[in-house]
């Protein structure tokens, strides 16, 4: 419990060092922000009383510290502001494509647990045999192949070709699953990597052994013996693996055209909006924290051995 | 007669190498009876391992090519997998070297028992949902039973609140305990044969003699027949009913242990029985078996031991060596028996005169035979005899009150060290510490030449207070002094004083670096010293030779090298600087019998060569009676007691170096002696008074009250309240049920 607490506080931390390093990048932007906006607003210069009216409006005529202290205290109580061009409060914003991010990235990882968990075992109980050799091929393949090329290609075979899938959008399961294929094959490469080499290291292991000469099915010897040692590394990277999957979100998001923060991202971006820049980048940041908090509780379930937060000799 | 319940016939195990198929068992041939305890003997290397896989049908990946596996009258080399699979789980079971590699970290050890009983109930009817305990789809109530009933298995082996233990994983449990939890494992499927492969290898001698009680009551108790595979004949003579020696995957000789380990007759059994240090005197060179296992147990015709037998005739080689019956229940492989016995015949004559007790005569003659052939062949008997008679006054060499005068090599002066084992950060910022005492207030001087042992169980304090003594480890308390100039740790030796201490750890391929050469590995500490190119490359070829490897070897990388060579890379290293303390810890332990009394050989020798100061750490009493002048024996972080080894070994003065001799296995035993009960008690939180009183069959009030100071008796300084008694009368052991 006191070590969840740590972690806990620890998190706090990072995430007031992102707030703060998110905070400097978009006020170390040059040009003035206020007149940036307003031309793209109402598409022509401003006067230059408008754009002191937008300051003042916004607060950008505060110290710059004041400024930050509000917007922490803001987020803090779950106010991230609102948007510079619709009166949308950039917290709801983000709830609505916060569902649709992550309903990609768990999509993802999910295809890349059922692709590489099964390829992974295969190829090490049949160390050196053709599905082990076409298993590490498929996976220099995927780990090779850049997601958003793949996108494309799923759309041009499966959409456009065999109408099988929607071409862009969001909805249901069936628009779901190829951006799904698409984030999931690169992770699903290095995962399938991964949990063979593992696997190996594990098979060796004489308590495999031990559980052969209890007299065992093979069957159960590999899937509760050895593949849950197997799974320790596994599961650290794809916690890790996580980040690069929001990542890839964003690419993926517009090559489908699919409502996510990617896209709420990107043309915040573009349009300077950068309440909501800043609130993405937060939400991102905290997903990622928590995620990797999950990640380390998880081990305790799955490695008795490992003590969180007690010393180790 | 009925069919033995195991026979192994002809057996022939091949491993594809690189190189080509090897046969790591070649030929192996015998039988274990219900109820019988069979030992199966004889070096690494020898197939003793793949033998016992090939039996349960663990032989992969090597292939079984050849010969019958019969047991219950089913030939398993013909079953199909299922019919060994249902073999495993219902009549029998393996126990492995290495209980920290042996459990599944990850299950808890009721979850492993109660697996395996599972299995035994219902072998052919393993659901994967099942056994991952899937909801709905596992039967609980059954896992539950099963689970109980892993409760009484975990009593029945000797681990005590096996209610609260049956939840613990394998890494809360200490070494013993999970040879014990190993062992239960092993019984739930209630087996008709039990094959343990090197139980107690990894065991301290204590914890083994405890194990092996165990394995002899189960055999009583449940007529459960045992392969016990061992390269320690003294766990053969105390445990075993019947030994097969094995060699080169083929049986040497086999045959009641009484009557093999007294009056052996192959060469090899012979080499074998002689290179046990307790038979030779102490400090003399040790009978060694000459050369090495041979790598490929190849398929050509004649003995394998013919390269390494002296008696080894052309015959030997080019053809397979008869198989004689000297006595009913006995068998032999050999072509030249006739002259071995001759042999011995003609020496067991000569040696008549000396030898007290008619029955042993044979063991003594076959040994001076063998230091003959040492002294006059070998590069050792010179020096080793030279040394040996000069040891034959211990009273001449130190003793601790007659030197106090002149400056020690080395003094250790009230060392302390504690560690920091407090649980959480809570705790430690509210100042809640947690200290474990490993060394405690210890005091002693070796001097110059001389050779201090340092023995005890797992958990003294040993290897701490030889870290620190080393200086990589700082004392929390008191200091170490060479040669009158304090040295603190590592970092604030200087190089000189850095280059007066060499270090020999237990496991040399641990201890080296697998991606440096032989020649990196011995250059290393040169180059810290800035020697030249020219001087290095001399200093190497000297090295080698002294420790008795020739050049070849400087290209090689370890995983090259055997056990043995790499323990003498080890020490060449150590003594590459030329310093003049070597710090051994555990040297031979992880060695076989045979390469262990080389090394043994190697350091008395290089000792007397280059007039070394050596620090023995081991938990082998005979050991460290072997090289050692003066001995201290330590417990939780103490020493117990102290003195010339001579005094000590003749007459312990303190009843916990009576309970470590008790626990040896030795060739005379017939296993009645009584192990020390229980287990070393948290350094974090030791006994009030004697730290030993909660194990000591001698304990009384005045011990759990008050700490005793030491006592002189005899030469040895002890650490007890009843010093005298101990060394008076010899205790009667009082037989207590196990509490660790």
């Amino acid at each position: 419990m006191s070590y969840v607490l740590y972690r806990l506080a620890t998190a706090v931390v990072v995430l007031f060092g992102v707030s703060l390093v998110t905070f400097g990048f978009v006020h170390a932007t040059p040009g003035d922000p206020a007149e940036t906006i307003l031309i793209e607003q109402t598409g022509q210069q401003p006067s230059s009383e408008a754009v002191e009216e937008f300051r003042e409006a916004e607060g950008m005529n505060d110290p710059v510290h004041h400024q930050y202290v509000d917007w922490v205290t803001g987020a803090v109580h779950g106010d991230l502001g609102q948007s510079y061009f619709s009166d949308a409060e950039v917290s709801s914003l983000i709830l609505d494509d916060l569902y649709n991010t992550l309903e990609l990235a768990v999509a993802s990882i999910l295809v890349a647990l059922v692709i590489a968990v099964p390829t992974g075992i295969a190829s090490a109980i049949h160390q050196g045999q053709p599905i082990d050799v076409t298993s590490q091929i498929g996976a220099l393949i995927g780990v090779s192949m850049p997601n958003f090329w793949l996108g494309y290609l799923l759309i041009i075979v499966f959409a456009l070709n065999l109408n099988m899938f929607p071409v862009a959008g969001s909805g249901g399961l069936e628009h779901l699953i190829l951006p799904a294929i698409a984030l999931g094959t690169g992770m699903a490469a290095i995962v399938t990597r991964l949990v063979r080499t593992s696997m190996l290291e594990v098979i060796d292991q004489e308590y495999i052994d031990t559980a052969r000469s209890k007299g065992l099915k093979e069957r159960i010897v590999v899937y509760k013996h050895a593949l849950r040692n197997a799974l320790i590394p596994v599961v650290t990277v794809v916690g890790l693996q996580l980040g690069f999957v929001l990542n890839g979100a964003v690419v993926i998001e517009i090559v489908f055209q699919r409502p996510g923060l990617g896209n709420l991202l990107v043309d915040a971006i573009f349009a300077r909006n950068y309440p909501v820049v800043q609130g993405v980048v937060l939400v991102a940041a905290v997903t990622f924290v928590v995620s990797n908090l999950l990640v380390d509780l998880s081990y305790r379930y799955l490695d008795p051995r490992i003590k969180l937060g007690e010393s180790q000799q | 007669m009925s069919d033995p319940l195991l026979s192994v016939e002809n057996l022939h195990t091949q491993f594809r190498t690189p190189e080509g198929p090897v046969n790591a068992v070649n030929g192996a041939t015998f039988t274990v009876e219900a109820g019988e305890i069979v030992g199966l003997v004889g070096e690494s290397g020898s197939g003793k391992s793949v033998t016992a896989r090939s039996i349960m049908g663990l032989e992969s990946p090597g292939e079984i090519v050849e010969g019958d596996i019969v047991f219950d009258s089913v030939d398993l080399t013909e079953a199909p997998e299922a019919t060994r699979r249902r073999a495993r789980g219902t009549s029998m079971s393996m126990v492995f070297q290495d209980p920290n590699t042996s459990l599944n970290p990850v299950f808890d050890v009721g979850e492993q028992i109660a697996e395996s009983l599972k299995i035994h109930e219902s072998p052919d009817s393993q659901s994967l949902l099942d056994y991952l305990h899937v909801p709905l789809v596992s039967d609980r109530r059954e896992w539950q039973e099963h689970r109980k009933r892993a409760i009484e298995l975990m009593e029945q082996v000797g681990i005590a609140d096996a209610d609260d233990r049956v939840g613990h994983y394998p890494h809360e449990f200490s070494g013993g305990m999970r040879q014990r939890a190993m062992l239960a494992i092993a019984l739930a499927a209630q087996p008709e044969l039990l094959i343990a492969d090197e139980p107690t290898t990894a065991l301290d001698t204590t914890t083994q003699a405890r194990i092996l009680d165990r394995i002899r009551d189960l055999r009583d108790a449940f007529d459960t027949a045992v392969l016990l595979i061992t390269h320690d004949l003294g766990v053969v003579a105390e445990t075993c009913d019947r030994v097969v020696v094995l060699y080169g995957g083929e049986v040497m000789e086999s045959g009641p242990v009484e009557r093999v380990l007294s009056d052996p007759q192959h060469p090899y059994t012979q080499g074998l029985l002689d290179c046990l240090p307790r038979r030779s005197d102490r400090g003399s060179p040790l009978p060694a078996i000459e050369g090495s296992v041979l790598d490929s147990g190849n398929s050509t015709p004649g003995c394998p031991f013919a390269s390494r037998c002296e008696y080894a005739t052309e015959a030997c080689r080019v053809s397979d060596p008869p198989t004689i019956r000297p006595e009913r229940s006995r068998r032999v492989v050999c072509g030249e028996l006739d002259t071995v016995r001759q042999d011995a015949e003609s020496e067991r004559n000569a040696a008549q005169p000396r030898v007290d007790g008619g029955d042993r005569s044979i063991e003594r003659a076959s040994q001076e035979r063998h230091e003959a052939d040492v002294q006059t062949s070998g590069t050792i008997g010179k020096d080793g005899t030279g040394r040996a008679s000069g040891w034959e006054n211990p009273e001449s060499r130190s003793d601790d009150t007659t030197v106090e005068s002149e400056t020690p090599l080395l003094e250790i002066d009230g060392v302390s060290k504690t560690f920091d084992v407090t649980g959480s950060r809570l705790e430690r910022v509210f100042g809640q510490r947690q200290l474990l005492g490993a060394v405690d207030e210890i005091s002693f001087r070796i001097d110059a030449g001389e050779t201090v042992g340092l023995v005890g169980e797992s958990g003294s304090g040993k290897s701490t207070l030889a870290s620190v003594i080393a200086g990589l480890e700082s004392p929390t308390e008191g200091e170490v002094r060479f040669d009158g100039a304090t040295v603190g740790t590592v970092e604030e030796r200087t190089p000189e004083q850095l280059s007066e201490f060499g270090f020999v750890f237990q496991n040399p391929t641990e201890s080296l670096n697998p991606r440096m050469t032989v020649r990196e590995t011995l250059a290393e500490p040169l180059r810290e010293r800035n020697w030249e190119t020219e001087q290095q490359d001399r200093r190497i070829a000297e090295l080698l030779e002294l420790v008795g490897l020739s050049s070849k070897h400087a290209a090689r990388r370890p995983h090259e090298l055997s056990g043995g060579q790499l323990q003498r890379v080890a020490i060449a290293r150590a003594i590459a600087l030329e310093p003049s303390v070597v710090i051994l810890d555990e040297p031979v332990s992880a060695l076989d019998v045979s390469i262990q009394a080389k090394i043994l050989n190697l350091l008395l020798e290089l000792q007397e060569r280059l007039g070394l100061t050596y620090l023995v750490i081991s938990h082998d009493l005979e050991v460290v009676h072997h090289i050692a002048d003066r001995v201290l024996v330590m417990y939780l972080g103490k020493v117990m007691e102290r003195g010339p080894a001579n005094a000590l070994f003749e007459s312990p003065a303190h009843p916990y170096t009576e309970a470590l001799f008790e626990a040896i296995p030795t060739l005379e035993d017939d296993g009645t002696a009584q192990p020390l009960s229980g287990a070393i008690p948290s350094p974090v939180d030791p006994p009030d008074g004697c730290v030993f009183h909660t194990r000591c069959p001698m304990a009384e009030e005045q011990c759990r009250r008050e700490e005793p100071s030491f006592e002189t008796i005899a030469g040895s300084h002890s650490r007890c309240h009843f010093a005298e008694d101990v060394t008076e009368e010899p205790a009667e052991p009082t037989i207590e049920p196990d509490n660790p």
